[in-house]
């Protein structure tokens, strides 16, 4: 089963060699990118299909789980690394001047991706999470405007602050426990991290992978990158890199750290996100930023779902993680030529029929009307936080229903104008097809999904139940009983 | 505990230093200030890190003749330490190249001045006007000492 370790090192290997094949053929350099991927991608489909029940370890050069370095793959993991590896190759950055190199980041940010997906231990998330971060820096600059230096500047402070953070929790787990194997930790943290330390590690390493993951304190950066950066690379960020950061925060909730007050801290900041997020799109007036603080809003519907104690927190926030993955990227790739004022979208539905078609899909969705998938995604976040029977849940559910009332505000405002009879003062330029192309693609699969509501949900359901799975987990890094302990 | 115990000063300088660093990127307004905030936190965070398993006496972890030494020191968080400084090197030189770009396009390195002209900017390229913004007052407050200045200045 080494082949898994080729999704991470393929997309790595190909994008330092790239500059050297182009060289060789310039032809060549501007294929084997979107190859490698779709090679990836085969390559994690294939150990998805042999995976069945058991999830999968795998040590690097044979050392064995508390020395060597782990990757783990259940089907949670394999998920999120198939969805960066596919959604970088549904994103491939365009053709422009500085092709070279946005095709290099964009396949580092595939593999490291992949890698932070599939990582078991703390030490090569750590690393990973610092790689994409790098990775995703060099991304939003590439446009090369002035904005989009300032705002990737802007996020390298906030980011950097979030990095140092989760050293420093990641210094405090392993003075408590004297490991940073995952699946070591799982075995130790009840004895050992359910106290203050660990709550205190937890809490720093929320904030600081928190950052990619657009929490509520944390998140200044996410107008200003997404109104900078070019579209993809914001589908990119919004879609798919923020969830490979919320998957790090699920492995960690459901390995190491099970204290009450974790989950408190992410029920109030995410009550705080959705607030904020959905209260700023609907003073936005320009559509880039008003996509931004909705995803902000959206990730806090996440973090509420995962402040649900046991295996329906997990299943909720993974449906609305899936379900934003489809649509946000699609959104961002509608707003490719829509960006500006949403004053000046009047009657672009004239130009782009099949856009705006698709906006109204996407916007129904987004606030939950129930045929469409957004819809069951809320209901799963909303009946067990009823179920509770608590007040501050009472109230995480009544903010969530609120916002879903001010994003139907807003969204159908922007569809309003799109409809308008009297077109702005410029002609609207018709949507790229190769842009148009993705973005049907994703709101199709979005739409299939109505007529395929049970099994998915039960697939979705397998996969929370396997990725809360601690004592798999266990076993399948390590079979033998660990009791190597601290390393004197 | 002894005030003055090895571990106990080594803490709080782990500590001590994160704080400064913090401190550096919450209230100091030049970029400048602020990169070399991070850099402090990030130093905190590493001396935190090797702290976790520090020995005092402890030798390296690495068997001569067949020897093992008595305390050998943890090579982990050494080998952390040691990627996260490079990364942290790698970012601290993305940091300042990006804080010349941003010179040159903004003719400024002050926090607020490049957060209001970004917002500038991003409001031009959507066709806005700028929002109205808390950090500059709507109008001149219809104050009684201000009238009084205004006739001043306009006598």
């Amino acid at each position: 089963m080494n082949l898994l370790v080729l999704m991470i090192t393929l997309p790595l290997l190909t994008a330092f060699l790239l500059s050297i094949i182009n060289r060789a053929s310039i032809f060549a350099a501007r294929v084997i990118g979107p190859l490698v991927l779709l090679a990836t991608a085969s390559i994690g489909i294939s150990v998805w299909s042999q995976l069945g029940a058991a999830p999968l370890a795998v040590q690097w050069g044979g050392f064995q789980a508390p020395l060597g370095i782990t990757l783990y793959a259940d089907q949670f993991g394999l998920l999120f690394a198939l969805a960066i590896t596919i959604g970088t190759l549904l994103l491939w950055p365009k053709s422009s001047e500085n092709q070279l190199r946005s095709s290099s980041l964009a396949l580092l940010l595939a593999g490291t991706g992949s890698g932070l997906a599939l990582s078991g231990d703390l030490f090569n998330i750590y690393v990973f999470y610092e790689l994409m971060t790098v990775v995703s820096y060099g991304l939003i600059a590439g446009r090369g405007t002035s904005g989009s230096f300032a705002s990737t500047l802007r996020y390298l402070v906030i980011s950097g602050f979030g990095a140092a953070l989760a050293l420093a929790g990641i210094a405090l787990v392993y003075q408590a426990t004297g490991t940073l194997n995952l699946a070591q930790l799982a075995q130790l943290s009840p004895e050992k991290l359910n106290n203050m330390q660990g709550f205190a590690a937890f809490v720093l390493m929320l904030i600081g992978f928190g950052v990619k993951a657009e929490l509520f304190p944390v998140n200044m950066w996410v107008p200003e990158v997404y109104a900078t950066a070019s579209s993809r690379v914001s589908a990119l960020l919004a879609g798919v890199v923020s969830k490979l950061a919320l998957l790090i925060i699920m492995r960690l909730l459901i390995l190491v750290f099970h204290q009450p007050e974790a989950l408190t801290v992410l029920l109030v900041l995410g009550i705080l996100g959705v607030a904020s997020g959905e209260l700023a799109a609907w003073r936005a007036r320009d559509l880039n930023r008003m996509l931004a603080f909705s995803s902000i809003g959206q990730l806090g519907v996440m973090f509420i779902a995962l402040s649900i104690p046991g295996n329906a927190g997990i299943f909720a926030a993974l449906a609305v993680a899936v379900h934003h993955l489809f649509l946000k990227p699609s959104m961002f790739l509608l707003a490719e030529r829509w960006g500006g004022s949403i004053k000046g979208l009047a009657g672009a539905a004239a130009t782009s029929p099949v856009g705006a078609a698709l906006f109204v899909l996407l916007s129904l969705s987004l606030i939950g009307v129930p045929p469409l998938p957004g819809f069951w995604a809320k209901l799963l976040v909303i009946m067990p936080l009823l179920a509770l029977d608590q007040p501050l849940y009472y109230f995480a559910a009544f903010v969530i229903l609120a916002a879903a009332s001010l994003e139907a505000n807003y969204l159908f405002r922007v569809v309003m104008k799109l409809y308008d009879k009297e077109p702005a003062g410029k002609p609207h330029r018709p949507h790229a097809t190769a842009d148009l192309a993705t973005a049907v693609f994703l709101g199709a699969g979005l739409a299939a999904a109505v007529f395929m509501l049970v099994p998915l949900a039960d697939r979705l359901d397998s996969i929370a139940a396997q990725a809360t799975d601690v004592s798999a987990y266990i076993q399948a890094v390590a079979p033998q009983s660990l009791e190597t302990g601290r390393v004197q | 505990m002894d005030i003055l115990d090895t571990n106990m000063i080594l803490y709080s300088a782990a500590f001590g230093l994160m704080l400064i660093g913090i401190g550096g990127i919450v209230i100091s307004n030049h970029l400048i200030r602020i990169i070399f905030g991070i850099a402090l936190l990030e130093a905190g965070a590493n001396l935190l890190l090797l702290l976790s398993t520090y020995h005092e006496g402890a030798s390296a972890p690495i068997i001569v003749n067949g020897n093992m030494p008595a305390m050998m020191a943890d090579p982990v968080p050494q080998a952390l330490v040691l990627t996260a400084i490079v990364i942290g090197v790698g970012i601290l030189a993305l940091a300042l190249s990006l804080a010349i770009r941003v010179q040159r396009a903004y003719g400024t390195l002050d926090m607020r001045e490049v957060r209001l002209k970004l917002e500038q900017e991003i409001s031009d390229e959507a066709g806005i006007g700028m929002p109205s913004s808390s950090d500059k007052p709507a109008d001149i407050r219809k104050l009684p000492f201000n009238s009084v200045i205004q006739q001043e200045g306009g006598s």
